[in-house]
């Protein structure tokens, strides 16, 4: 869609540069004659589409996420109107039938199913930064069997972690206090590796193993117990990148949840999870569920990312017209300047639609140039990390650690906006340019 | 006197661009304004009280936090033990309920959250309801008194009338969702709340409520339902000051009545700000990106009108030097026209962008955490005023330089 957009823009600029007998010459040196107040107007298209890049790479950045977290093969399954993961409660007995079921993919005598516990705790800062709250939520997913899950969800672990033991815990090689000797094993995402790296204390910096996250080996104290890190997933990309796995049975002592919140099954293909998202729904009768495909679960928690989408799309929309006011006032003074050379183009034969059009594409030209420098700037962010959270509605909803992604896409939004706000602010000047009369103009 | 008729003038001399220039500097500063409201009202709420502060009394690890119901007559106490521990001076009891409307088919608009409590807290305990106009407080408090006698009363916010198309006086039924599955509640709307920060809300009578997780147990021979052990979510604690807060925050905490589960005790701002830690970059964005990207676009665009005023006005300001006028008076008079033009435009912007989005759309629909609607502080005007003025007053200096600067020989030279 973009694409074509961008092709018809193109067309339209070509098409002018078609229509118009005026050389373009002529605008382009008028532009550079008049280059301080080109570059000006030039540099205010370049704020306004650069800051447009980088929102829109944020919210794409965050579509990617919800896009890239579920397996179309998958099925979640949570408890009838469940809104989020965390209101869910499946009891064990319920998940062992519904595991069962037939069109579940088997792994031996063990069904592909993933049983999970989703928990959201708090986690005191005691490094907290100026400026930042004394502590911030830590999403904890428990699991019975991690290595089976990681491959229900297509996710495999960094060279050099291990997935945790079927207990859960370790002894500590060098702990004093007892209280302390045994260690939480966790398997952690990047993203919540880094975030949990960052708030380290800076004076124990000699004995990190990775100054941007922690690493194997690395501890980290959560829910009044010591964790230690047995591996990071490679979960980039995905909202897994988030999230801090353990032994189920474990967390549900520490955080007082002994159910499960979701049972997320492997199916042969898309189709096949289709079929059993439909049996859940309509034929399943031992327990009341609510099954999604889970492509189509990670598509309802892009709620956020609308509602993000709206408000940029408006603010945008008023910057854009507060720079089309830019454009206006460049031209008109350009026009004004040049009254003389309308009369003598006029005099010489030019049409009035080809001087409508000269003018139009001096607009276009400075746009075009500001709005490339604009989506230039943009592109600097991409790949930069920020944290934000996705959600289906309230009474829910994931913090995620995601990576600006500023793509053709989002460069071509861009350049169209570029586009249509030198139109937008060359037009009516230029309409004014072509309904000068040659006499009076000379005058 | 004669320099400020000047500036008037020169303003109206070429309309066509000052009012390109004010309409460029209306639609910037609203942005400006939009962007700034919903920070200092964030700001605001993360900011720590030192004197009639709330504190917010929650699990220990667990979000969402779910408390038994038998913490809530300890903690109302501060959990003072001895007559010389601090008592908080008010509180109350928060139990969430989230049910929809229609089990079919459950959406945004048929989703209800809403709050059991004990009705006569809400006008105390609930920020802003204490400091309402007259008229809404008047109003709130007959509602209140309606809804303490009406058992299955219900007082809603705006939003909830709206997506409901219901009006006070009907009735609805809540089918319970998520955790609340199994409780299914009747209510008949008594009143509503004054319109802003509360028109995503609903409260109820917490007595209802207990008594429905009663209900559920006879129903189900015997079985509690899984929240009944657990159905209080938090409770606000209102405090004298920040001695008083460090002094129950230390009783209710090393309380042994609170063990399985514990708890913690933190100031409103405290929490509020942990949960708008998550959006921080988000914030970050708009303070340092959105709001410092309008300002240099509206520079911009105030530097462009005057440079282009100057460049036409060389020889009248030849002119006026030669008249007798000093290059102070020259930069005065160009900084004058741009400062005037760029402040009167933004103090209209902000004026407007008030009375649009407090009076005309009852709030910026902004949702972030749990605040729904934003709303333009008085202090926009001031903003609007600064920030046109600063703004044009930052893009026209070097313009004006230019025509302080303006050598009399030179121009004329030209002209002949």
């Amino acid at each position: 869609m973009v694409l074509k957009l961008v092709i018809a823009a193109t067309a339209l600029v070509m098409m002018l540069l078609a229509v118009t007998k005026v050389p373009l010459r002529y605008n382009a040196r008028n532009v550079a004659v008049r280059w301080k107040t080109t570059a000006m107007t030039a540099l205010a298209f370049t704020v306004v589409i650069g800051l447009l890049t980088v929102m829109l790479g944020f919210v794409n950045g965050m579509y990617q996420l919800t896009l890239h977290s579920g397996q179309p093969g998958n099925v979640i399954v949570l408890s009838d109107r469940a809104t989020d993961e965390v209101v869910s409660n499946l009891l064990p007995t319920d998940v062992g039938d519904l595991e069962r079921q037939p069109g579940i993919l088997r792994d031996g005598d063990r069904p592909m199913a993933s049983r999970e516990t989703y928990f959201v705790v708090n986690q005191p800062l005691r490094n907290a930064r100026a400026g930042r709250p004394g502590r911030r939520f830590v999403q904890v997913r428990g699991l019975d069997d991690p290595e089976l899950s990681a491959r229900v969800h297509g996710l495999e672990m960094l060279p050099g972690g291990q997935w945790f033991s079927s207990a859960g815990v370790r002894e500590a090689a060098d702990a004093g206090d007892p209280r302390q000797r045994e260690l939480v094993e966790a398997v952690l995402g990047e993203g919540v590796a880094g975030e949990l790296g960052r708030d380290r204390d800076p004076a124990t910096a000699a004995s990190w193993r990775r100054p941007d996250r922690l690493d194997v080996g690395d501890t980290f104290p959560l829910g009044g117990r010591t964790w230690v890190v047995a591996g990071v997933l490679n979960s980039g990309g995905s909202t897994f990148n988030s999230e801090v796995w353990a032994k189920r049975s474990l967390m549900g002592g520490m955080f007082g949840k002994d159910t499960y919140t979701s049972l997320v099954c492997r199916t042969a293909d898309a189709e096949s999870a289709r079929k059993l998202k439909e049996f859940f729904t309509t034929q399943y009768r031992k327990s009341s569920v609510l099954a999604q495909v889970e492509t189509d679960y990670y598509e309802s928690l892009s709620n956020t990312n609308k509602q993000f989408l709206y408000a940029i799309a408006f603010v945008t929309a008023v910057m854009a017209i507060g720079g089309a006011f830019g454009v206006m006032n460049t031209m008109f003074a350009a026009i004004s300047q040049r009254i003389r050379d309308i009369g003598v183009l006029r005099l010489l034969g030019y049409r009035r639609r080809q001087i409508l059009v000269s003018f139009l594409l001096e607009s276009l030209i400075i746009a075009l140039v500001g709005g490339l420098a604009g989506c230039a700037l943009g592109y600097l962010a991409n790949g930069l990390s920020a944290t934000s959270i996705v959600n289906a509605g309230p009474g829910g909803g994931k913090s995620v650690v995601l990576r600006l992604i500023i793509d053709a896409r989002i460069l071509g939004v861009g350049f169209l906006l570029a586009i249509a706000m030198g139109l937008l602010g060359g037009l009516i000047p230029s309409l004014s340019a072509m309904r000068l009369k040659p006499l009076e103009s000379l005058r | 006197m004669k320099l400020g008729i000047l500036i008037f003038r020169n303003l109206r001399r070429n309309l066509l661009r000052s009012i390109l220039t004010s309409l460029g500097t209306v639609v910037l500063v609203f942005v400006v304004t939009l962007v700034w409201s919903i920070l200092a009202f964030l700001q605001a709420a993360t900011e720590e009280k030192t004197r009639n502060l709330k504190a917010i009394v929650t699990e220990r690890w667990s979000i969402p936090s779910r408390l038994p119901f038998s913490y809530a007559a300890t903690l109302a106490e501060g959990a003072a033990r001895s007559p010389q521990d601090v008592r908080p001076l008010d509180s109350m009891n928060w139990q969430f309920y989230g049910g929809t409307v229609d089990p079919e088919k459950i959406s945004r608009e048929s989703l209800i959250y809403a709050i059991a409590s004990d009705p006569r807290k809400i006008p105390t305990m609930l920020d802003g309801l204490e400091s309402l106009p007259p008229d809404q407080e008047e109003q709130l408090r007959k509602d209140v008194e309606k809804l303490a006698a009406t058992r299955q009363g219900v007082i809603v916010g705006r939003n909830h009338l709206t997506a409901l198309n219901k009006r006070i006086g009907d009735r609805f039924k809540l089918f319970g969702i998520s955790t609340y599955m199994g409780i299914d509640l009747e209510f008949e709307i008594v009143g509503a709340f004054p319109p802003g920060r509360y028109d995503g809300l609903a409260a109820f009578n917490s007595d209802y409520y207990l008594n429905e997780l009663d209900a559920y147990a006879r129903r189900n021979n015997g079985r509690k339902h899984p929240l009944a052990e657990h159905s209080l979510n938090l409770v606000w604690l209102k405090l004298a000051d920040t001695d008083a807060f460090n002094r129950v925050a230390e009783q209710i905490e090393s309380s042994p009545s609170f063990n399985s589960p514990a708890v913690k005790c933190e100031t409103a701002a405290s929490g509020i700000a942990s949960f708008l830690d998550a959006f921080r970059d988000l914030i970050w964005g708009m303070r340092w990106l959105l709001a410092p990207a309008c300002v240099a676009t509206l520079s911009l665009i105030i530097a462009n009108a005057i440079s282009i005023s100057i460049r036409e006005r060389r020889l009248e300001l030849a002119v006026l030097k030669v008249l007798g006028f000093r290059p102070w008076q020259i930069l005065t008079l160009v900084l004058g026209e741009s400062v005037l033009l760029g402040s009167l435009s933004g103090l209209a912007s902000a004026v407007a962008t008030y009375a649009a989005v407090n009076w005309w759309m009852q709030g910026l629909k902004f949702p972030i955490a749990f605040f729904d609607a934003f709303f333009i502080p008085s202090d926009a005007m001031v903003w609007g005023f600064c920030v046109g003025a600063a703004a044009s007053l930052a893009g026209s200096f070097l313009p004006a330089w230019s025509a302080c600067r303006v050598k009399v020989a030179d121009v004329f030279s030209k002209v002949a």
